[in-house]
């Protein structure tokens, strides 16, 4: 295993212990508020400084952790499940059937994201679980595009055939036959989703359509952060940072992951 | 294949050049341009209809009304003459000038006035500001429905110059009303030839001294001197009024001098505290929480109470740092009938206690309620802090919503939020114009309360000549309004903090934020 994998597998379990004890780790509560501090830049009571309410931001970051990583654990779960049977199905199904899929996932695809996340949003609301379905619903799409072109193509394998001639039946070769062949592929997926999932939720708070207030997560502190940012730099640097380590250790997580299973791959 | 890029190109030059004559502006001396943003795009430019603080701001550079105010915020004649009033204090004549014209050369008659007022009162119009004109005999009736004749409401033109309002009771603030926005005269031929769209630029006619050149929604507005007004062509060439939401962009600008003044945003007031652009003026102008009294649980005045005397309201100017003035009462402080010790005070025991008698004990059972503002970064420093403040002291868990301005209002009028933010600044510097604002006749009040006492004691308040009888009335008004009944809790008065460039002269600030700009010049 490379350095690079290990450094991002690393990074990812701090996280996410981080994430689970987050009650024990942060020195306060997220939304603990005190007159006194407040705006302070990083000092030994504060280490990493205070926001516009004296909250500290150290804590809001820690409790932020979870909120990010769970999203972008979550919706890419989600999306990868919706995407794989979605696209396993147009993809060995073929005809019609095949030909009516696809073109609504191509009726999504032409929509942005961002425009059905906000009616999604506005429909559910801007809680955690509205937050997480809307990104979970429309980012299978890309998922199940990549897998009916991969079942396209191994459905054709001679192995397959084979299976088929010795007169398995549609679910056996599905699952059996077809799943396991596309297993490195949707691993290799899955890791890049997560990044992509935690980037989309700090957009979307960035933007201001993210958790409501007072909860936090690192795209809300980036964005309360950026007004403040020629003033107070430390509420913008912080969580830009973590959202940064982050996306990188899953992206080198995946990149080793892909390495494992396509040896082969070009790119 | 070169060839095809190259044809290509060609045919994206025009679009190219079309896009970077938009950027130059359209042929306005720049060095006269007097530019400033506002933070969202004006609702509407209809006077008779607009409420908010953005479209007055504009309208009263581009409109002038029977009285202006002048640096000490007296009223002053503008298009009439001057006021007499009746021995009994109930009919005002306005003499008007009889050379002052409309934009398109027309001139402005007292039959304008009486157009503009008695739409202001038609119910078909709608106007929340309607009853600024309830103390006109038959104004309230007419407005109510409960007469059909506008012929029978006291407001006349006698002949051209000559306008003639009769009162149902003196009221020692008339002058100051005819100030407002909503009093401007208006042409009906123009109203009823363009309907809907006779506030666009290419429509509207207005008698100030700017013109409406161009207004490029979400973007900019554009004002040019109007060289007729009958005061002088103002010295400026042309205001610019960006739509800018972020305060800090604003900001930004102003610093690269894309912006002449600019209003501060609160993280950045103490960096600017010694800066020689920076000044800092009181401001007529409450910031309050509202409760729809109609919907439970607020329609409990215990639960109002409670969540009224769960804050501490010194945090306020801890975190806007703008000089804040924490308040409990509602009259603001430098205006006649300012009693700071009316109010609840915070008393987090009390407010516990009350929330007990009514049904939930340390906040258990509370229905989930959403306390909805405007999406603006001090709202939302606000609302951060009452929502820690309400968990803290009462144990219950309010959920946060912000909107866009012009969504937020809408949703006011059609479905009042069970807690909302809103602001009022002075319309005229008299203390009716705030405890009006909460009777229940006033449009703008979004409580659904409705309080007979109250709406007496204000109406006896505008009345009353003896200033020490009159501010007993307020005393005891605000005591209902903010100790008894709390359809509304008042946090603090604002400041206004701002930065102006230097080569920006003639430049006031005043305590109702009115910017007349006539009388600005640009020195470099």
């Amino acid at each position: 295993m490379k350095l690079s994998v290990l450094i991002g597998v690393f990074v990812i379990l701090l996280a996410c212990i981080v994430a689970l004890f987050a009650p024990w780790i942060a020195p306060y509560t997220y939304d603990q508020q005190d007159m006194s501090v407040i705006l302070q830049p990083p000092d030994k009571d504060h280490l990493l400084g205070t926001d516009s309410l004296g909250r500290d931001l150290l804590s809001r970051m820690i409790y932020g952790t979870r909120v990010s990583l769970s999203i972008g654990l979550f919706t890419s779960l989600v999306a990868m499940a919706i995407g794989t049977v979605y696209g396993g199905v147009a993809g060995y199904k073929g005809g019609w059937a095949d030909h009516l899929m696809m073109r609504l996932v191509d009726v999504l695809f032409a929509i942005p994201d961002l425009l059905l996340i906000i009616l999604i949003t506005v429909v559910i609301g801007r809680e955690f679980w509205g937050i997480f379905l809307a990104l979970s619903l429309v980012s299978w799409v890309s998922v199940a595009r990549l897998v009916r072109g991969e079942v396209l193509r191994l459905k054709e394998m001679p192995y397959i055939e084979a299976a088929r001639g010795i007169g398995a039946g549609s679910w056996r070769i599905l699952l059996r036959h077809l799943l396991p062949g596309l297993r490195g592929l949707l691993i290799v997926t899955f890791t890049f989703r997560i990044p992509a999932a935690i980037l989309s939720e700090s957009t979307l708070s960035f933007v201001g359509l993210g958790l409501a207030p007072p909860f936090s997560s690192w795209g809300v502190l980036a964005n309360d952060g950026w007004t403040a940012m020629r003033f107070f730099p430390h509420l913008m640097v912080f969580p830009g940072i973590a959202i940064f380590v982050i996306v990188l250790a899953c992206n080198l997580v995946g990149d080793g992951l892909r390495d494992l299973w396509e040896p082969k791959s070009p790119v | 294949m070169i060839k095809r890029h190259f044809v290509l190109l060609l045919l994206l030059l025009p679009l190219i050049w079309l896009s970077s004559c938009d950027l130059q502006g359209n042929h306005i001396n720049d060095l006269q341009t007097f530019r400033m943003a506002v933070s969202s795009e004006p609702p509407t430019l209809d006077w008779n209809l607009a409420t908010d603080s953005i479209s007055i701001r504009i309208i009263e550079n581009l409109m002038e009304g029977l009285t202006q105010f002048d640096q000490d915020l007296n009223p002053v004649p503008a298009v009439a003459k001057g006021w007499k009033v009746s021995e009994d204090g109930k009919t005002y004549i306005f003499p008007l000038h009889n050379s002052i014209s409309w934009s398109d050369g027309k001139r402005v008659t007292a039959h304008d006035f009486e157009y503009s007022w008695k739409r202001l009162l038609n119910p078909a119009t709608a106007a929340e500001y309607a009853y600024f004109l309830y103390d006109i005999e038959n104004a309230y009736e007419y407005n109510s429905g409960q007469i059909k004749d506008p012929s029978l409401i006291g407001i006349k033109a006698i002949d051209d110059t000559t306008f003639e309002v009769r009162l149902r009771k003196p009221v020692v603030y008339f002058p100051s009303i005819t100030t407002f926005t909503a009093t401007f005269p208006l042409r009906r031929d123009i109203v009823e030839k363009y309907g809907d769209h006779w506030t666009d630029p290419a429509n509207i006619v207005t008698n100030g001294p700017f013109l409406l050149k161009e207004w490029r929604h979400e973007y900019s507005l554009t004002l040019t001197a109007n060289k007729d007004y009958y005061g002088g062509r103002p010295k400026l060439d042309a205001i610019r009024f960006y739509v800018i939401g972020e305060s800090t962009t604003a900001l930004t600008l102003y610093e690269t001098g894309g912006l002449d003044m600019v209003s501060l945003p609160p993280l950045a007031i103490p960096h600017y505290k010694k800066h020689s652009e920076y000044s800092h003026h009181p401001f007529l102008r409450g910031y309050y929480y509202g409760f729809n009294v109609e919907k439970p649980p607020f329609n409990d005045k215990r639960v109002r109470q409670s969540f009224s005397m769960a804050i501490d309201r010194t945090a306020f100017p801890e975190i806007l740092k703008g000089g804040e003035l924490p308040a409990t009462s509602w009259i603001p402080q430098g205006m006649m009938g300012y009693n700071p010790s009316i109010g609840l005070s915070f008393d987090p025991a009390g407010a516990r206690a009350l929330l007990r008698e009514a049904g939930y004990p340390d906040g258990s059972g509370f229905p989930e309620v959403t306390a909805v503002f405007s999406t603006n970064p001090e709202n939302l420093l606000i609302a951060q802090n009452l929502q820690a403040q309400w968990k803290k002291n009462l144990g219950i868990e309010v959920k946060l919503d912000n909107q866009e301005w012009k969504v937020f209002l809408k949703t006011l009028q059609t479905n009042t939020p069970p807690i909302f933010r809103l602001g009022w600044g002075a319309d005229y510097p008299d203390p009716d114009n705030f405890m009006n604002l909460f009777t229940s006749t006033s449009g703008n009040n979004r409580t659904h309360w409705k309080n007979r006492e109250y709406d007496r004691l204000v109406e006896a308040a505008a009345m009353e000549q003896d200033l020490e009888k009159r501010k007993r009335l307020y005393d005891q008004a605000q005591k209902i309004l903010t100790e008894e009944n709390v359809p509304i809790m008042p946090l603090f008065t604002n400041a206004q903090n701002l930065l102006v460039k230097p080569y920006v002269k003639g430049f006031r600030p005043n305590a109702m934020d009115i910017t007349y700009l006539k009388d600005v010049w640009i020195e470099r």
